[in-house]
């Protein structure tokens, strides 16, 4: 599976959204974008790239749009 | 029985005192280990190996200063890396300093607290988080007693322990949905080197302050840390344990 792919699987996992909503999708947009669910997420993210997220860039991770400028500091090239 | 068989274990400050007997214990209850230690050793490498091969169970020493999260966050890289897991973290690592309240200077306290509850915290975020993918997992924290009955001269060491046993409260409400325990041990006077650091006269006084009069041995904390990881104690979480004779 395609970086991009993986990554959007993480998302549509959790929080049960169509693709298309992804990439304006913020923190706090849908009700499963709590803490818990960002938590959920970056576990989930993780474990797709096998990375492990600073603390600075798991509070930095405010939407889909970050969370890809994130993943680049951690060579992942989507 | 060995109560352990299989399960990993990452212990922090396992070279010596109660951190050693803690490898002993969890060697000998069939626990893997990831052996801490802040800088290398050939000698206790070498003792590794052989409670390894004793016990027929894995044993990794790693090293980094428990300040510097670079450093730890490259460790537990290794460990992921490995594909290896961690079922049980006990924090163990730590210094105490002993002075009066009104002579602990600034960096003292700094000190206190970095090495015995910032750098728990911070180990503690990253192997939750690996925990937390397996939905299970075992935290044990070694605070002390003085954390909960204070001490004179010891007042940055039992804060810096309060802290430990207030955040594993905390965490254990946190992560207790995701099947991870928290505990914490708080030992009384316990026969190490650390414990030699005090004051003869002191230590003569508080150990005839314990209800069975005399020091623990770093065994009966460790055996303690083996209850509250085995599943024997799978309905335990957010506790502290006193392993201190009865202190009184």
């Amino acid at each position: 599976m395609e970086s991009i792919a993986l990554y959007n699987k993480a998302f549509l996992d959790i929080f049960m959204l169509a693709e298309k909503d992804l990439v304006t999708l913020k923190y706090h947009d849908v009700p499963e974008w709590d803490s818990v669910g960002h938590m959920m997420l970056i576990t989930a993210i993780e474990e797709a790239f096998d990375i492990m997220f600073d603390t600075e860039d798991i509070i930095g991770f405010s939407s889909w749009a970050k969370g890809k400028l994130i993943l680049a500091k951690y060579d992942v090239v989507l | 029985m060995r109560l352990l068989d299989g399960k990993n274990v990452f212990i922090t400050g396992a070279s010596k005192g109660i951190g050693w007997a803690l490898a002993q214990a969890f060697a000998e209850n069939g626990a893997n280990i990831f052996a801490h230690s802040r800088s290398e050793d050939s000698q206790w490498q070498e003792a590794l190996e052989c409670l390894a091969k004793k016990n027929g169970v894995t044993i990794w020493p790693c090293y980094f200063d428990m300040t510097d999260y670079a450093a730890m966050k490259k460790a537990l890289n290794s460990i992921k890396a490995n594909n290896s897991s961690v079922d049980i973290l006990i924090n163990n690592a730590g210094v105490m300093t002993n002075a009066l309240f009104q002579m602990t200077t600034d960096e003292m306290l700094r000190q206190q607290f970095e090495v015995n509850f910032f750098s728990i915290f911070m180990l503690t975020q990253y192997i939750s988080r690996l925990m937390t993918k397996k939905n299970s997992g075992s935290i044990i924290n070694i605070s002390s007693v003085v954390a909960i009955e204070g001490s004179a001269g010891q007042s940055a060491y039992s804060a810096a322990k309060a802290a430990v046993i207030a955040f594993s409260k905390s965490i254990a409400a946190e992560l207790g949905e995701k099947n991870i325990r928290v505990n914490c041990i708080a030992p009384g006077i316990i026969d190490t080197t650390l414990l030699h650091s005090l004051p003869v006269q002191r230590l003569e006084k508080t150990k005839n302050k314990t209800l069975l009069k005399r020091y623990g041995l770093p065994a009966e904390v460790a055996s303690t840390a083996v209850f509250l990881a085995s599943e024997l104690a799978a309905y335990i979480t957010g506790q502290v344990i006193r392993v201190d004779g009865g202190l009184k």
